[in-house]
């Protein structure tokens, strides 16, 4: 009973934080179409942005916020100067994406050297439910990411903000020509996928050590995430794909290695890529 | 986003004419004859090290082949470079009678060979779109790092694998031993040629004229009756038998085998390379292959971090500018030169 409670409790968990780490690969994707190779430096940054500025004082969670600024200004950056001229060759994104994510690692190693880096946990301890104890801080970013979610459901559904972009992805073209700035979307679109990256990196920092290729860990899974999941179903897929990718691993690992569960879920994500890629959640 | 947005996947069009076109032929002899005779002139580290560099030229072309004539990419090439390097040092370890190195090169052809068709088949027969074939065949080279870390007792972990040189056996007619460095570079040499050779006559024949049909126009192709799955299943079979092919001699070649031989990065440092080579000539990713893995080895020495962001740079440069790489540039020379005069 214990460990069946324990197992859930961690597959809740590692559900929620890779959600969290999924999302700005999602809304990146999910809106503008572009296939992000270049998130899991978006995550590196964020995270070294935080211990940066976590080290030289700046209370935590000033720090991830600029950490999300940051990278969102990095995100800026890269599309402007050149993610813009893609948007219509997803090929060539990705490809660009991917060797942004080559520079920015190796600005990075310069910038901050290859050590492994230490955020120091914000809220250390767990909190004992009983059967179970949750570590306090695991808890929280995965209430954030439910947040972060729920906050993004609220300005697709509820804004005016939230109404374009769903124009803007239902028919371009249309929602040009009604006065819409297409241009304009995507770039603000973009850097708050980069900086929703960021905002993740800096979040998950104190759970793991931080090295220049820590992003990498999160770049397949998060993709697995957001195709399993389907990729316009920017808040239910991102929840359902995180589940099946998280959760499974999770359970696989009870009865294998840690590195051959990530295998075993990678081959079913593959079947269901295969099965139904438009993801899990549409209709046939 | 949607179906049609992948449509405008490669300007291939354009990159086909990018090519080397007619002076491939020529330029590959050129080529082919610096690199036979070069033991003659310099010794030492060169000669034992390039030898593997024509192996990842050989790595290379095998994504060109991908990459160029039938227009998808795979971020899986290292996955099968590994798959063939630590078959062909389990192979070694064996004691059947037979020359092991023998089994280890029969054994990495067919296991790259029946995990390509089978991962090839998989997707291509659902017309699985080619940016999400990207992400699998990443997730395919991941996979096979982790194995091989993972299975510690057979492919020792992350310590990796030592392998001893092959000898070249003839049965009652006595054996070569490629222990020495310049034995084993003739040895490698012609495997490296006798592929591209194949390589150029499939491309140039029916079957890569129908591959660069596909490349160009696939729903045509559908409807004059191609089998586009069967094809593209083929053409990523031949790669991943190419890919393991090299991994094999590789290994035996470096005496070590490590996971990262099938990791991410070195997935796509084999795209880097095709990428400025020239991704529609094959004769452009092998040179692009040994050229730049010849510049790593050297300036990695010198400045790793700058290198590898110059690295970086030049590869976005390619992208955004030079889509056809090297090969391309060099193709245009002539017309330049044509203008001018």
């Amino acid at each position: 009973m214990e460990t069946a409670i324990s197992v859930v409790v961690d597959a809740t968990l590692i559900t929620l934080i890779l959600a969290l780490a999924a999302f700005g690969l999602a809304i990146i994707y999910g809106l503008v179409g572009v296939i992000n190779m270049g998130h899991g430096a978006f995550l590196t940054l964020g995270a070294y942005l935080t211990w940066a500025a976590t080290t030289s004082g700046i209370p935590f969670i000033l720090a991830i916020i600029i950490a999300a600024i940051g990278v969102g200004i990095v995100g800026l950056i890269l599309e402007h100067l050149i993610i813009r001229h893609f948007y219509d060759k997803p090929f060539d994104t990705l490809l660009l994406t991917w060797a942004f994510f080559l520079v920015m690692t190796e600005i990075i190693k310069i910038v901050f050297g290859t050590n492994f880096r230490n955020v120091v946990n914000p809220l250390p301890g767990a909190i004992d439910l009983g059967l179970v104890e949750i570590p306090i801080y695991r808890g929280v970013i995965g209430l954030v990411g439910l947040a972060l979610i729920g906050g993004t459901a609220y300005v697709l559904y509820q804004t005016t903000l939230g109404i374009k972009i769903r124009a803007m992805i239902q028919n371009r073209e249309m929602a040009s020509l009604l006065g819409l700035n297409i241009g304009r979307m995507y770039k603000l679109v973009f850097t708050i996928g980069a900086a929703t990256a960021g905002l993740a990196g800096g979040l998950i920092s104190p759970i793991l050590s931080v090295d220049p290729y820590i992003g990498n860990i999160f770049l397949i899974r998060s993709f697995f995430v957001v195709i399993v999941g389907g990729v316009g179903h920017l808040l239910g897929g991102t929840l359902v794909g995180s589940f099946l990718i998280g959760g499974s691993e999770t359970l696989f690992a009870l009865f294998s290695k840690q590195a051959f569960a990530q295998t075993v879920v990678f081959l079913l994500a593959i079947v269901i890529l295969r099965f139904r890629p438009a993801g899990i959640l549409r209709q046939r | 986003m949607t179906a049609d947005a992948d449509k405008h996947l490669l300007p291939v069009g354009r990159v086909s004419r990018r090519g080397l076109g007619q002076s491939e032929t020529g330029l590959a002899f050129l080529a082919f004859i610096i690199l036979a005779l070069l033991p003659i002139f310099v010794d030492g580290y060169a000669i034992y090290i390039l030898p593997q560099y024509m192996l990842f030229g050989m790595l290379a072309m095998s994504l060109g082949l991908l990459w160029g004539f039938v227009g998808i990419l795979s971020f899986g090439q290292a996955g099968f470079f590994a798959l063939g390097a630590y078959t062909m040092g389990l192979a070694m370890q064996s004691d059947l009678g037979i020359n092991p190195a023998y089994i280890g090169i029969l054994l990495s052809l067919v296991v790259g060979g029946v995990l390509a068709t089978i991962a090839g088949y998989f997707l291509f027969s659902a017309g699985v779109r080619a940016t999400y074939f990207v992400l699998v065949t990443l997730a395919l080279s991941i996979m096979v790092e982790q194995i091989a870390v993972s299975q510690s007792d057979i492919t020792g972990g992350w310590n990796g694998m030592f392998i001893d040189r092959m000898s070249l056996t003839f049965g009652a007619l006595g054996e070569i031993s490629l222990y020495e460095d310049a034995p084993a570079y003739y040895a490698v040499l012609p495997v490296v040629v006798v592929t591209y050779v194949l390589l150029r006559w499939l491309t140039s024949a029916r079957f890569g004229k129908v591959l660069a049909g596909i490349r160009e126009n696939e729903d045509r192709m559908t409807a004059l009756g191609f089998n586009i799955s069967l094809y593209k299943t083929c053409a990523f079979a031949l790669s991943g038998v190419i890919a393991s092919l090299a991994g094999a001699l590789y290994s035996t070649h470096a005496n070590f085998v490590a996971p990262s031989l099938g990791g991410v990065l070195f997935s796509t440092e084999v795209v880097v390379w095709v990428a400025i080579g020239g991704r529609s000539s094959l004769l452009g990713a092998l040179l692009g292959g040994i050229l730049v893995a010849t510049l790593s080895n050297y300036l990695n020495a010198v400045t790793p971090e700058y290198w590898q962001l110059v690295l970086g740079l030049i590869f976005i440069t390619v992208i955004v500018f030079f889509t056809g790489g090297l090969a391309g540039a060099v193709a245009q020379l002539p017309r330049l030169w044509q203008s001018r005069s």
